[in-house]
């Protein structure tokens, strides 16, 4: 992973899951970012913790504004996928203890 | 966008009148508890029973169901809710019926009055049906929590034309089966085929997606469903026919549904991936506790004991109170705070969403009076089941006290979430 892609990774930090109370880097939420200088491109691969999450759109939103206000001349996209679907093991030991977990 | 579902939810306007009115009409059941606690005393068909039992069943279950539903349906079925003015219609009739019918049977007048409160709850009900149908339709999203759905709504139906065709039983009897027997059918189809398969098809989805437990045994749900819905058919045929056997086979096949679930929830429990339970869900868990008392308790009044013939009628109303008033508003309760704030939340902050610090859901209502409250129910709930039980009009009274207590803690909850603001360093 590049300084770039690592810096929008802390970024992400800042979003947090509204009903679970923990930012989705913790919460292994995350499974990819690129930036593309080239397209002038970021893309984010996302998935949700439940297909069907009310707050999915939200989380999606928050990612989308962090990002677009650090990178402004970058088209930030956010991919939803379930495949691999979410389990107990994409949480960091941040996530977990956040949730109890441990 | 494939399983996201926020951009479906309906305006708050179609929701959140309905916890508005569900709030009100509980607190004045509870206010009746305390103003006339012998009716928990007396003999189970008793026409100032039957008006607080249909207020609650109406004025505040059906209520807060039929505005949680049309918040939920968008995440079970994953598509926008069928019409939003045809809840508001839904929502105004439901009311007016449920007021003048509480109060029709409070005064025991069955005239017009109580057949004009029938009509506007079918109407609400029928506006309620064919929007849940049409919204169902359009979603291409099979599941078995949806066909709990749709099954609980078709229940619904039957129970409120069960209930019109005994109104017009009481002033022309047209019916076979004695009105004791009607009324036993009635309720069952509205407990078990409206409110337990409603519930259960709703929280299957939502309580493992709260406690974020993955990879549970479906099968369970559809041995629910199937033994539920055959042994509603077969109970209410066999009331129907005064056919006891059948009654009771009736009995142990929805109590072993209920059995199936409350095995998968509790696998959900132990699965869960979340370990700390919010204050929304510890009230949950304890309704689900609760749950076990009228299982207990209909075992007991239909295979019963000689000696317990004498309880007889404190037991039916244990068992009907447990159920109404125990296990279902206990979940209300619980489940408010799992659903309003998230509600008026997206409304507040939508589109302040990733532009500045926003409070958290969570923090629009205050988890310490939420703690109290939870507590004060259990205390009130325990305190009214043994003035029940010991046919005590005190302690039905003492209870009722602590009830309305805990409703006007509830209450307050609810309209600080209702009614908040951001502030205005949020700007």
């Amino acid at each position: 992973m590049n300084t770039e892609d690592q810096n929008i990774f802390t970024l992400l930090k800042e979003v947090i899951d509204p009903e679970l109370m923990v930012n989705i880097i913790d919460l292994g939420l995350v499974y990819g970012v690129r930036l593309d200088k080239d397209k002038k491109e970021i893309v984010i691969d996302l998935t949700l913790t439940s297909p069907g999450c009310p707050l999915g759109e939200v989380i999606i939103e928050d990612a989308q504004q962090i990002i677009s206000k650090i990178y402004p001349n970058f088209k930030v996209k956010v991919n939803l996928v379930w495949e691999p679907a979410w389990s107990l093991k994409n949480l960091t030991p941040e996530g977990r203890i956040a949730l109890g977990s441990v | 966008m494939q399983g996201v579902a926020s951009h479906n939810v309906p305006s708050p306007a179609v929701v959140v009148p309905h916890f508005i009115f569900g709030g009100l009409a509980l607190l004045v059941i509870s206010l009746l508890i305390v103003v006339e606690p012998s009716i928990f005393t007396q003999h189970f068909i008793n026409p100032k029973l039957l008006a607080v039992t249909h207020l609650t069943v109406l004025g505040w279950i059906t209520m807060i169901i039929f505005g949680a539903l049309y918040q939920l349906i968008p995440v079970i079925m994953e598509v926008k809710l069928y019409s939003e003015k045809l809840a508001k219609i839904s929502f105004i009739l439901l009311a007016l019926g449920a007021i003048c019918l509480s109060y029709s049977f409070w005064n025991f007048d069955i005239g017009t009055e109580m057949y004009f409160s029938a009509v506007f709850i079918i109407i609400a009900v029928v506006f309620f049906v064919i929007n849940v149908t049409a919204t169902s339709i359009k979603s291409t999203k099979e599941s078995i929590e949806r066909t709990f759905i749709v099954t609980a709504v078709v229940w619904l139906l039957f129970t409120v034309f069960a209930g019109l065709a005994l109104v017009i039983n009481l002033t022309h009897p047209f019916l076979k089966p004695t009105q004791v027997a009607l009324i036993k059918l009635h309720a069952h189809a509205g407990i078990i085929g409206w409110f337990f398969q409603l519930i259960i098809g709703v929280s299957s989805r939502l309580l493992p997606m709260f406690m974020v437990s993955h990879n549970l045994n479906k099968k369970k749900l559809k041995a629910t469903y199937y033994l539920l819905n055959l042994g509603l058919l077969l109970g209410i045929f066999s009331l129907y026919n005064n056919w006891q056997i059948g009654v009771n086979i009736a009995i142990i096949s929805v109590v072993l549904s209920i059995l199936f679930y409350l095995s998968f929830l509790l696998e959900a429990y132990k699965k869960r991936i979340r370990k700390h339970l919010d204050i929304g869900m510890k009230q949950s868990v304890l309704s689900f506790l609760i749950l076990l008392i009228p299982l207990l308790l209909i075992l007991l009044l239909v295979f019963g004991f000689n000696s317990l013939k004498n309880s007889t009628q404190p037991i039916i109303i244990a068992y009907g109170s447990t159920i109404v008033l125990g296990f279902i508003t206990s979940l209300i309760l619980g489940q408010t705070y799992k659903t309003l704030p998230f509600i008026i939340w997206l409304k507040v902050y939508r589109n302040r969403v990733g532009k500045g610090k926003i409070p958290l859901p969570k923090e629009l209502y205050s988890e310490k009076i939420a703690t109290i409250q939870l507590w004060s129910f259990s205390v009130g709930f325990i305190i009214l089941l043994a003035g029940i039980f010991m046919q005590s009009d005190n302690l039905v009274r003492l209870g009722g006290i602590i009830l309305v207590l805990t409703i006007l803690l509830y209450n307050y909850n609810s309209l600080k979430i209702i009614l908040h603001k951001p502030k205005k360093t949020n700007k």
